[in-house]
């Protein structure tokens, strides 16, 4: 057996272990609650996303994914904790997800230091408890659709750059790394930066702050090009069930390897992603509203005509309602739409990438109290591409403790 | 499983409940009292989920106490079915915690379930013997449910999914829930011999058989294990 092999085989075990005690009630826990084990095993089905309009950076479809999420915390000291959660896709090689060091250095204050691959701050979305806290079994397209834009990769010219609308999923430039690779969304809900993060909490404020190594595009454990992200959020809770979250984040996004390949002059330039992001929440009886809109802005080298002057702006709008009918049982919808805006060309303005609007509904079912069932239709618009519409039925079954 | 288990334990004192009406035809006047004291020798579980996504510690919370536990007769007299006595309970949300973590009460009581917490809770039940959502709703606000069928009732928040407490739900009135010293007491219990049943956190712990005699008392202490 090989070693992923044995990995994946004792996440598997421990998952099943820690999900025997679920049933019973409570989670796992070990030297009296100090080591807390609890997790996710969901799997997702539906047919072919021909026009990968689900596939998340890994090169997997969201909705053609079994996935085993390992989550644990151990109390070191009364106000310091560590936690980590690992996942499997797919039965692949085991990845961290999240690994970080968490500190309260005043307990009587609402003051918290995180330290290590920690949740990202911006938005809403990417925090919430994974497959558990979606009504829907796709990810917002602002938090998993792939652009046409890579770190790694960059066009010479606006039309190379154009040309590949709506082919996110498989993108090929001729500077820095010629392979063909997956894009970029605009917010990664896949993977998680690292770095460290301070929140403060002022009621009815909070603001949480980040200087992590990647960007909200490409969160990543190593930096790839010595420059940081600045993220932040603040959050007003005026009253219960109504939450009001604005972002920014702004990081060095082009990797040195890229860079490396750029002629002088355009090697030492600022190619930065700047993000702004509006969360809202709101809550009452059986109904949830949610909504987010995400502005992206990258900047790329402009290099040979056309050249690529202007930044690269995306807007991602989504909202979302799920309604509870009975005990158990709810139904919910998302609509949105993600833009792109317009860059020059020889052949006259175009979008850089290919605008995408989806529309699904879907249902839930508690079957008991650690098994949800989802299943829901989706329609996928876009204004490019090989595949430029699909319907997708998907069902998903989440087993959580 | 557990939780099954527990169920399947009340199922049997609703079905076994006749012969122990037969058993005890006493008059009230000569009726006996067990009491005694539970002692917890396991570690009570608990704990709560990581909260990996979370970008601080948890606020402060009530400490859950689960050493908790219900003594019931799982044979009852006639005259406790004929006329069990509906009383109303509340069952509180504070600091992220159910309060108390354990109630026991009668077939057709009603329970209150007043959020005492600045946040949203949605208290909920998959459990068969009473299914309910209450929604979300702010401090100050209650929702009530009233329980007509005997079981356990498991309950939970949505929103937080830390927050469980149980309800003991019998078709008569001899239960008592342990005070914080562990001590029990059943009073007006006719003469007759009868099963103790021990439930704590989840499932039943122990059991004994015994019998009542006319104005005795019936010393038993109880532990788990």
């Amino acid at each position: 057996m090989s070693s992923c092999g044995a990995s994946a085989s004792a996440v598997v075990s421990l998952l099943v272990l820690a999900a025997s005690h679920a049933f019973a009630g409570d989670p796992l826990s070990f030297w009296g609650g100090r080591l807390r084990l609890g997790g996710e095993v969901s799997g997702t089905i539906a047919p072919e996303d021909l026009g990968f309009f689900n596939y998340n950076d890994y090169e997997t479809s969201t909705l053609r994914l079994f996935r085993i999420d390992l989550m644990a915390e151990a109390r070191l000291l009364p106000s310091v904790s560590l936690l980590f959660d690992g996942r499997i896709d797919n039965l692949s090689e085991p990845r961290v997800y999240a690994l970080y060091l968490r500190a309260r250095p005043w307990p009587s204050r609402d003051f918290d230091l995180q330290a290590g691959v920690v949740p990202p701050v911006f938005g809403s979305f990417a925090r919430r408890r994974y497959a558990l806290d979606n009504p829907l079994p796709s990810l917002p397209l602002a938090y998993q659709y792939l652009t046409t834009i890579r770190e790694d990769a960059l066009p010479e010219n606006a039309e190379e750059l154009v040309a590949q609308r709506g082919r996110g999923w498989l993108v090929r430039y001729p500077i820095g790394n010629t392979a063909a690779g997956p894009g970029r969304p605009l917010v990664n809900a896949e993977r998680w930066d690292a770095g460290v993060q301070a929140r403060i909490g002022v009621r009815p404020f909070s603001l949480a702050l980040a200087v992590t190594q990647g960007t909200l595009s490409h969160p990543e454990f190593e930096d790839e090009n010595g420059g940081k992200q600045l993220s932040a959020r603040l959050a007003w809770t005026p009253l219960p069930g109504f939450v009001a979250g604005v972002s920014a984040a702004s990081g060095d996004f082009v990797a040195d390897s890229a860079r490396a390949a750029l002629p002088d002059g355009a090697s030492a330039g600022e190619y930065r992603q700047q993000a702004l992001g509006l969360d809202l929440e709101w809550s009452a009886g059986h109904l949830i509203l949610r909504g987010e809109a995400v502005f992206s802005r990258w900047r790329l080298p402009a290099l040979d005509a056309t050249r690529i002057e202007d930044p690269l702006d995306a807007l991602g709008l989504f909202a979302e309602a799920r309604y509870k009918l009975w005990p158990g049982v709810y139904v919910a919808s998302r609509v949105e739409r993600l833009t792109m805006a317009e860059l020059a060309t020889s052949f006259g303005p175009r979008g850089w990438d290919a605008p995408v609007t989806r529309v699904e509904i879907g249902a839930g079912w508690s079957a008991s109290r650690h098994v949800l069932l989802k299943a829901s239709w989706q329609h996928n618009w876009r204004d490019g591409g090989r595949v430029r519409e699909n319907d997708l039925v998907a069902a998903q079954v989440l087993l959580w403790y | 499983m557990v939780l099954s288990l527990a169920l399947a334990a009340l199922v049997l004192a609703l079905s076994s409940a006749r012969e122990g009406a037969v058993a005890a035809q006493e008059p009230r006047a000569a009726s006996g009292t067990i009491r005694g004291r539970v002692e917890l020798r396991r570690a009570p579980a608990g704990g709560e989920r990581p909260a990996v996504a979370e970008l601080g510690m948890p606020g402060p919370r009530e400490a859950v106490d689960r050493r908790r536990s219900v003594v019931y007769l799982e044979t009852a007299p006639q005259p406790a079915f004929e006329t069990p006595p509906p009383g109303r309970a509340v069952l509180d949300q504070r600091n992220e915690t159910f309060v108390p973590p354990v109630l026991a009460i009668t077939a057709g009581s009603t329970v209150d379930f007043p959020n005492s917490d600045r946040v949203y809770h949605n208290v909920f039940s998959l459990s068969k013997p009473r299914r309910f959502d209450l929604g979300r709703y702010p401090r100050g606000r209650s929702r009530s449910v009233v329980f007509d069928r005997p079981g356990v009732v498991r309950v939970f928040c949505e929103i937080h999914s830390h927050m469980s407490a149980y309800i003991l739900v019998f078709a008569h009135r001899f239960f008592s829930i342990t005070d914080a010293e562990g001590r029990y007491r059943l009073e007006a219990v006719p003469p007759g011999s009868y099963t103790l049943a021990l439930w704590n956190d989840g499932a039943v712990r122990a059991r004994r058989e015994l019998r009542v005699e006319p104005d005795a008392v019936v010393e038993l202490d109880l532990a788990v294990e």
